[in-house]
């Protein structure tokens, strides 16, 4: 203890602290370039380089992409159930199963096995007058509730009343609405006759 | 001052720092946010909130609604599922595929009704695999994708939220506490109606519940002539006296109207969910 006091107080009393010129330990060198190493691996799988589309846990934007839904009949068939909902299923129901009095059922239905042009009209025109829809009748009238919708909107719910609830009749093209809208334009609306 | 130049530049430093940090590089990244398409359909989305729902977000804010719910859904994965929607031509070989990858067949009636989820809880490149084999089989599948997480799992949304769906919000009030459940859908799961019952007595529409109730936001008046067609339809040891009736004000409307609006279930590019 004494001998430690002693050696400080040898040096000359007006000396400040000095720093040596010594090198940094190659040890610290190499841990900041591991680090760094680390830090941009890491940023490199999990920044998604600043994309603002990409969101934690997606990690970058071709993964992001690989989880894009692919657009074909299952797509198409998703949005023609959304606008089937705002459209057509107040009166025909989420189910297909038709209201009574208000709407027959397309669950079933031989009208959304009917050909394309005769299905479009349905929405596009309307349709009034006594029907038979899977053996019972019907008389009530239907607007055009179809109208107003775009071709490929159309083609979606039509898809969507074919592909659905059982229905097997296949899915339906806009450019197949196209045609239809073409062929019905001018033309009253459906005729109440019964399909077959 | 000894080093003053020095000093200041370290304080701009830093407070440049930062404000590069929190306020720039933010901007630059979501600035130039817009509405966008909600996938696969010609919608957009957001679309700005009604005009009563945005006054009711002053009054959400002016009631600290925010200090006791979150409007943030959080994500923590995702998930694939297998859908086999046509056996094809071939149903034996299709049902062998479904065997080989390990399809739970313990179902008499396979393959069908169709639609049928055949496989849960894979990544993508196993829901990729499986989606290949059953194909090259002559079967149709379809993957759907779906969040996973604390909060999905709660039923608190369908996915994360992203900076979209904060788009029209001023200011944005995302909370950071959750007494009660996260209300970034809290009009996917009730009506207006039930809003307003709630925010008179918690108790009313959910047993034991701890949120105050919001009172003042309402006012119990005397029946006039004829009943207002407004007033709370309350169970009966809420309702008040005989004659009298409870009617929201301005604000219970707006705030009510407000909630409703509150729904971020759209599948976006940034937040993909299908179908
Ligand atoms: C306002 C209620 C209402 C809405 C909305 C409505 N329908 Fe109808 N629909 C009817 C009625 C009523 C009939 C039966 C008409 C008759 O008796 O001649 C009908 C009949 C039909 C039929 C033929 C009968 C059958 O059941 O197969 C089809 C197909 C059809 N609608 C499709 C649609 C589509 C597509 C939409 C949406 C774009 C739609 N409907 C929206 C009321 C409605
Ligand atoms: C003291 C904390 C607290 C405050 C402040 C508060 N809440 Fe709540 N809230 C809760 C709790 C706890 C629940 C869960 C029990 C229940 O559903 O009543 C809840 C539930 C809810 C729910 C139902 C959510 C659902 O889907 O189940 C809504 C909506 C809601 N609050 C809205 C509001 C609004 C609007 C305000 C501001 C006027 C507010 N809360 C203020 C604690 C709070």
């Amino acid at each position: 203890m004494s001998d430690e006091l002693k050696s400080n107080i040898s040096q000359p009393p007006d000396a400040g602290p000095t720093a040596s010129r010594s090198t940094v330990p190659i040890w610290i060198i190499l841990l900041t370039l591991l680090l760094l190493f680390l830090g941009a691996v890491y940023f490199d799988r999990h920044s998604g380089w600043f994309d603002k589309q990409v969101y934690a846990p997606y990690t970058s934007a071709d993964e992001l992409a690989s989880y894009q839904p692919k657009s074909g009949e299952a797509s198409m068939l998703a949005h023609g159930k959304a606008v089937y909902e705002t459209y057509c299923g107040l009166c025909h129901g989420s189910d297909g199963l038709g209201k009574p009095a208000q709407a027959p059922p397309l669950a079933g239905s031989e009208w959304a096995a009917k050909d394309i042009t005769s299905l479009a009209r349905i929405p596009l025109a309307g349709l009034n007058g006594p029907i038979q829809v899977k053996g019972r009748d019907w008389n009530l009238s239907m607007a055009p509730m179809g109208a107003s919708l775009s071709d490929a909107d159309l083609a979606a719910v039509l898809t969507c009343i074919r592909e659905s609830w059982g229905n097997k009749n296949g899915a339906v093209s806009a450019d197949e609405v196209k045609a239809a809208r073409a062929a019905i334009s001018g033309h009253p609306p459906a005729a109440p006759n019964s399909p077959k | 001052m000894k080093n003053g130049a020095l000093i200041f530049l370290a304080v701009f430093v830093a407070l440049g720092g930062s404000w590069c940090g929190f306020v720039l590089a933010p901007e630059l990244q979501l600035g130039g946010a817009k509405q966008t398409t909600i996938l696969n359909s010609s919608d957009v989305y957001p679309v700005g909130r009604p005009g009563e729902a945005t006054q009711g977000s002053s009054v959400y804010r002016a009631n600290g609604c925010a200090v006791c719910h979150t409007e943030q859904v959080r994500q923590t994965g995702i998930t694939c599922e297998v859908v086999l929607t046509d056996a094809g031509k071939t149903p034996a070989a299709v049902t062998k595929v479904c065997v080989d990858i390990g399809v739970n067949m313990t179902d008499r009636t396979w393959p069908l009704p169709l639609p049928k989820t055949i496989l849960t809880g894979l990544t993508k490149e196993e829901a990729d695999a499986a989606s290949g084999k059953i194909t090259t089989a002559g079967g149709k599948v379809e993957i759907h994708i779906a969040a996973t997480g604390p909060d999905i799992a709660r039923g608190w949304g369908m996915r994360q939220s992203v900076a979209e769906d904060y788009l029209y919000d001023q200011p944005v009030q995302l909370g950071s506490l959750r007494a009660g459940p996260d209300l970034a859908n809290a009009g996917a799961r009730a009506d207006a109606n039930w809003q307003l019952l709630h925010l008179y007595a918690p108790k009313s529409v959910m047993k034991g519940s701890t949120m105050p109730p919001f009172r003042y936001l309402f006012e119990v008046r005397k029946i006039g002539r004829e009943p207002s067609p407004d007033a709370l339809k309350l169970p009966p040891e809420f309702a008040p006296h005989a004659g009298y009736e409870v009617v929201p004000t301005p604000e219970a409307m707006e705030l009510a109207a407000y909630l409703s609006s509150l729904r971020a279930t759209a599948p976006l590019y940034s937040a993909p969910i299908a179908p």
